[in-house]
């Protein structure tokens, strides 16, 4: 078994990812679906480490990923809580100005 | 006598003084303003007499001169020299001179205190006077042709006013406006030989030009409508044109006779003895210039033809000063003629003579007119037809004209026989030696011929024969000696005896005594023509260093110069003596027949008038010279070119030039306003904003905050990069 399946499930991963921000409304959805890239950008790292060399540098950056996303989650759910106190909607199209 | 600036310059300087005092103060002091211009001449005589005995008597040398300058103003800056130095050139001629303009200013000033004194203008003629004085002395003391230019000016400026003096006059306006410009045409060339002469020498001053000429250095042509004439030639003849027009010579002559509208002593003195001598005097300081330009066979031939076709003209004149005008103008004819045939120191003896005689003359005629009033038209009576008897009358002015009428027909024992004849003596010597001198020399001796006829016309008609106008006569008040009218008048004719100037009656004698080394008379051995090699050696002296030549205790004067035997100078003697002779014979032969005609009346003169009709016609009318002037000239000639001028300043600068340059501004106004509606308006500024606009919408599709469009712009941009598109940033 090569490579190819696990580039499928991060690209069908990547690409939902890029649905789910575009497509979606909701400020929530579209961290979601940044989540949902990160994983398949982790996921990429993984599998291209195990199929080119015997090091474990793939995993120790999506150790670093999952981190960093589990940051920005935290980041973006703050930016989102305190959005949605001042507009009092998480819709994306209510925040296209740059001052409140 | 020390002579530097401060000593010399107070001739000029005082009658100057007294004119700018005087025009202040002459409407509300005459009397006293008409001492000081008395006084203001008189002490000048006194300095002017000291200097010539000193010149004569005591420093005597025919080539001894003083020459001190000054600096007027200079505009130098660096390697650029412009220089203007004003400064006196005194040697015997301006002593001499100097003492006959002093003397005879002097007592016409004199003769103007009784002539002028019911004047209601009385004291404005002496300021005038002064001024006039003040200009004559100036240019006879001048050293440079640039002062002598500027004193000449206000001479023609003093004789304007003079002779406009009697503006209510109908025809005085006219006359001093003619006088004026028609001494203008020469000065205009004066002024050009002037600049000739600067550009070339680099200065003006007579030292310099006579060096130059001793030089050869005026010998490089200038170019004048294609020819090349000698620089000497062009600025010779330039500085004549001044001489004729100020010695009113053939043919600006026109304007002299018109001259006698002025009051009669400032005819004396402007129109007689001073300022129209001052062109001869001009002619004599610049022969050299003349000589080598070879200008004197031009010079003589203008001489000799004024100074017949004046007195042609004078024969038919009714008015007293008319006459003399005419008389006035031959007379200069004879200087003009004497420069031409190089007659040098004669033609100034001839100025000096003339000066003193014909100043006599017209005072003598002011005397007559001032006695002769008409009660029915309350004017002075000038015609002589009209006069008649008067000696009995005027027994001074009588024996005063008498004297003069003597001295100026050439009756041998007054002035003018020893100095014309010399003058005519040297025209049949030059006459003798080259065809060319042969009319002049002709047409002199006709005109001695015809002076004393004309003279003595005017003294029979005025003094001798019956009074043809008995009221006229019964009114005339009878002469008294008075020491304003009559004085002046005989101190003057005693100065017309020619031993004055001779030496002796006959010619030889007394200065043999004074002066033992010549043979000549003093006159002759006094001036002589300048001696161009002695101004070779002169560099330019620094300011201000007196030159002064060691004093000279004989005469350096050679009899033998010029003549190159004894044979030679043996001729030109007999030729001399022949001249003599003719020329007593000529006056005397004119002074019978003058006689003949007016006292025994023997030959009527109503018979030449009406069997030579038209040549009487032509002389009563001058030659037709004003007509010419004033109908072909004027009117033909000048009015048409004006028409034209106008013509081409109306019909054609106005026309085209001016308003087609209006239209071509129209065009251009029309375009730039197309230009500015439509290329600033309606592009430039609207399409700014249109284009601001433009962006404005642009930009704010694309910049709508709107993270989801700009995050799918981004993926266009990548995947457009992925699949092979270059973005254009």
């Amino acid at each position: 078994m090569g490579i190819a399946p696990y580039i499928i499930v991060s690209s069908i991963l990547f690409v939902c990812g890029i649905v789910v921000m575009i497509a979606r409304k909701n400020i929530i959805g579209i961290l979601l679906g940044i989540e949902l890239i990160l994983n398949a950008a982790a996921l990429n790292f993984v599998s291209f480490t195990k199929f080119s060399n015997s090091n474990l540098d793939g995993q120790v950056f999506a150790l670093f990923i999952i981190l960093v996303a589990a940051a920005e989650a935290a980041v973006g759910l703050a930016i989102v809580i305190r959005f949605f106190q001042i507009r009092e909607s998480i819709h994306i199209d209510s925040a296209t100005q740059l001052q409140s | 006598m020390e002579y530097s600036l401060s000593t010399i310059l107070p001739i000029v300087l005082l009658p100057f003084f007294a004119f700018v005092l005087n025009s202040f103060i002459v409407k509300k002091f005459t009397k006293t303003a008409v001492t000081i211009s008395c006084l203001a001449i008189f002490v000048p005589f006194i300095y002017a007499l000291r200097i010539f005995i000193d010149f004569v008597f005591n420093k005597y040398s025919a080539d001894y001169y003083i020459h001190k300058t000054f600096t007027w103003f200079d505009l130098s800056s660096g390697s650029q020299i412009f220089k203007v130095q004003m400064g006196i050139y005194l040697d015997n001629m301006s002593a001499v001179m100097l003492l006959m303009v002093t003397g005879v200013a002097f007592l016409i000033h004199l003769f103007s205190t009784y002539y002028m004194h019911d004047d209601p203008r009385y004291g404005r003629f002496f300021v005038y006077l002064s001024l006039f004085t003040s200009a004559m002395l100036g240019l006879v003391l001048s050293d440079n042709l640039f002062s002598v230019f500027i004193f000449w000016e206000l001479m023609g400026f003093c004789s304007y006013s003079l002779i406009g003096f009697y503006y209510e006059k109908e025809g005085a306006g006219n006359a001093s406006i003619k006088a004026f410009m028609t001494t203008r045409v020469g000065d205009v060339f004066f002024l050009l030989g002037i600049v000739a002469l600067w550009t070339t020498i680099g200065s003006v001053t007579y030292v310099d030009i006579y060096k130059a000429i001793a030089e050869n250095s005026l010998n490089s042509p200038v170019f004048l409508f294609g020819l090349g004439i000698p620089i000497a030639t062009f600025a010779g003849f330039c500085i004549f044109m001044g001489t004729i027009g100020k010695s009113a010579q053939f043919p600006l002559q026109v304007w002299l006779p018109d001259a006698m509208f002025g009051p009669t002593p400032c005819s004396a003195l402007i129109h007689a003895a001073t300022m129209v001598a001052a062109g001869v005097y001009l002619s004599l300081r610049m022969y050299p210039l003349m000589d080598a330009g070879g200008l004197l066979e031009a010079i003589a031939y203008i001489g000799g033809i004024t100074a017949f076709g004046a007195a042609t003209i004078a024969l038919v004149q009714t008015d007293i000063k008319a006459v003399l005008a005419y008389s006035t103008i031959s007379q200069l004819g004879y200087m003009v003629l004497g420069i031409g045939v190089g007659a040098y120191n004669a033609s100034l003896m001839h100025l000096i003579t003339h000066a003193v005689f014909k100043a006599c003359l017209f005072l003598s005629a002011g005397s007559v007119i001032h006695s002769l009033h008409d009660h029915h038209t309350h004017t002075a009576v000038q015609e002589m037809p009209r006069m008649g008897g008067l000696r009995k009358k005027l027994p001074y002015t009588f024996l005063a004209m008498l004297f003069c009428t003597l001295a100026i027909s050439g009756v041998p024992l007054f002035s003018a026989f020893v100095s014309k004849d010399r003058i005519l003596g040297d025209a049949l010597v030059m006459a003798t030696r080259s065809s060319v001198y042969l009319i002049p020399a002709i047409l002199g001796l006709c005109g001695a011929f015809l002076t004393p006829f004309y003279m003595f016309r005017m003294m029979f008609l005025t003094f001798f024969g019956e009074p043809r106008d008995a009221d006229l006569f019964k009114h005339a008040h009878h002469e008294t000696l008075s020491f304003n009218r009559n004085i002046p008048l005989l101190i003057l004719a005693v100065f017309t005896l020619g031993f004055w100037y001779s030496g002796s009656l006959t010619g030889q004698g007394i200065g043999d005594k004074v002066f033992p080394d010549s043979k000549y008379e003093w006159f002759q051995v006094l001036v002589e023509k300048p001696v161009l090699s002695k101004f070779t050696s002169r560099t330019t002296t620094p300011l201000d260093v007196p030159e002064r030549k060691e004093f000279i205790e004989s005469s350096h004067y050679d009899p033998e110069r010029g003549f190159a035997s004894e044979e030679e100078e043996h001729e030109v003697h007999h030729i001399h003596q022949m001249g003599a002779i003719a020329s007593i014979i000529i006056a005397l032969s004119g002074i019978f027949l003058a006689y003949c005609m007016y006292i025994s009346k023997k030959f009527s003169p109503a018979w030449w008038t009406t069997t030579f009709s038209r040549w009487t016609a032509a002389l009563r009318n001058r030659y037709y010279f004003d007509h010419f002037y004033v109908d072909v000239l004027i009117q033909k000639g000048l009015l048409q070119l004006n028409n034209f001028l106008a013509w081409i300043d109306m019909g054609l600068y106005d026309r085209y030039a001016v308003d087609g340059w209006s239209k071509v501004l129209t065009l251009f106004y029309s375009m730039s306003r197309w230009f500015d509606n439509i290329v600033v308006d309606s592009i430039l500024v609207d399409g700014t904003g249109i284009s601001v606009r433009f962006f404005n919408i642009v930009l704010r599709t694309i910049q709508n905050g709107k993270i989801q469009f700009y995050f799918l712009v981004l993926l266009l941009v990548l995947a457009g990069y992925v699949l092979g598109f270059k973005p254009v940033i």
